[in-house]
């Protein structure tokens, strides 16, 4: 949570697609809230569930994890991993009391600027409504 | 029966040390308080009488052999304790022609207890379906067929609760927790030479002892058993302050069934499901 008591939430977007595509938001004038933290990686298969832990530790009110749609990835199977270990990752931090809908995963190709815009839209606004996390 | 398991695991270590199939033989020994089990480890054959089996057996002896890399070994393994050694062997961390499992069929174990014997089983025999080995080259006690695993109703009554009620719970346990990982040292499943724990580069957890670093801990311990932890459940037995740590391993296990129909161990050949994939599978995610 920052000091003016908005969410913080932490992007982890891949190099290739959706980096690109948050790129592509910026280059074509579309605006979004200032929550997310941006943070580039090779690929949605690189992010590691501890990095996610992390964040929350650390007090994130919520992670996005972003890469190319199933079926582009630049390194072909990337996102399939990532997709599997993100299910279960979520399963599990919700058994520990961080909501479900405080971890997303989302799949965002170079073009989609005004989808990436709309996502972090959505989400931030989900996540105002949400409210701060609780008891940690 | 005890006796009779008992003089046939003395009888097969016997005759696997003397015809040289082996040259150690782990099993269990009576401890010092001449009633709780502990492990042993005979390299002769005139030490077999050593051995000893009951419901005092509770250790996962296959953690031990991956101190016993390239050494020919046997090792005792009740049903649960058999699919940690089909783990390591998917996992390749083992050689099948350097194990010898002496199977039991599992009684069933007690609760540990000073100078006298428990009759209160563990709560894991209770949830157990796997008293059979599942890989063994040499059987003790008349094989059982058992239902697959039912629900658990510790894990409903903590779903039914909500989010805030979850965190602050296990927000208490992380203020319990000491982080001194016996889970991970008696876990057959954690072998990793350098533990995320303690690394210096990157410090994913710090060296404090503070409940968001140990919280970081038992989720991150909990997730890496994520498709992998076999019900042993002896992180949560060896755990000086009793964290309940068998509820995460067994939310993930309930999950990796629903998600990707599998459970740890049952054989030799499946990957366990994170290093493999399908690609037109939907997990809920990303749609």
């Amino acid at each position: 949570m920052s000091a003016d008591n908005s969410p913080l939430v932490i992007g982890f977007l891949c190099n290739w697609c959706s980096y690109a595509g948050a790129d592509m938001a910026g280059t074509s004038r579309q605006s979004y809230p200032t929550n997310i933290r941006i943070i580039r990686v090779p690929c949605s298969g690189r992010v590691d569930p501890l990095l996610i832990v992390k964040c929350f530790e650390e007090g994130a009110d919520a992670v996005l994890v972003a890469g190319c749609h199933p079926g582009d990835c630049h390194y072909n199977e990337g996102n399939y991993y990532g997709r599997r270990r993100f299910a279960l990752l979520r399963a599990l931090l919700d058994f520990m009391g961080i909501e479900r809908e405080r971890f997303r995963t989302e799949w965002v190709s170079a073009s989609e600027g005004k989808r990436f815009a709309g996502i972090i839209t959505e989400f931030t606004d989900q996540m105002t409504k949400l409210g701060p996390r609780k008891a940690s | 029966m005890a006796a009779d398991f008992t003089r046939q695991i003395r009888e097969k270590a016997k005759e696997l040390l003397e015809g040289g199939t082996v040259e150690c033989v782990i099993g269990y020994e009576t401890g010092t308080d001449g009633v709780s089990a502990r492990p042993a480890f005979v390299y002769d054959a005139a030490d077999v009488d050593r051995l000893v089996f009951d419901n005092t057996c509770t250790h996962n002896l296959v953690k031990y052999l991956l101190n016993r890399k390239g050494k020919s070994t046997a090792v005792v393994v009740k049903g649960c304790d058999s699919r940690a050694l089909n783990l390591l062997l998917s996992e390749k961390q083992i050689q099948r022609d350097q194990v010898y499992a002496i199977g039991v069929v599992c009684p069933g174990v007690v609760e540990w207890g000073w100078n006298r014997r428990s009759d209160r089983t563990q709560d894991r025999c209770g949830w157990c379906r796997q008293h059979t080995p599942v890989v063994s080259d040499f059987l003790v006690g008349e094989p059982v067929t058992e239902e697959p695993p039912a629900g658990y109703s510790d894990i409903a009554e903590m779903s039914a609760k909500t989010s805030e009620e979850r965190a602050a719970f296990w927000k208490e346990q992380a203020e319990r927790c000491i982080r001194c990982y016996a889970c991970r040292q008696a876990c057959p499943g954690c072998y990793c030479i350098d533990c995320f724990v303690e690394l210096l580069e990157p410090e994913w957890v710090g060296i404090r002892i503070a409940p968001e670093e140990n919280w970081m801990w038992n989720t991150v311990r909990a997730f890496h058993l994520g498709g992998r932890c076999i019900a042993c459940n002896e992180c949560e037995r060896v755990c000086p302050v009793n964290l309940p740590l068998s509820l995460l391993n067994r939310r993930l296990e309930q999950e990796v069934v629903d998600l990707f129909d599998y459970r740890a161990g049952m054989s030799e050949d499946a990957p366990a499901p994170l290093i493999t994939f399908k690609k037109d599978e939907s997990l809920g995610i990303g749609e």
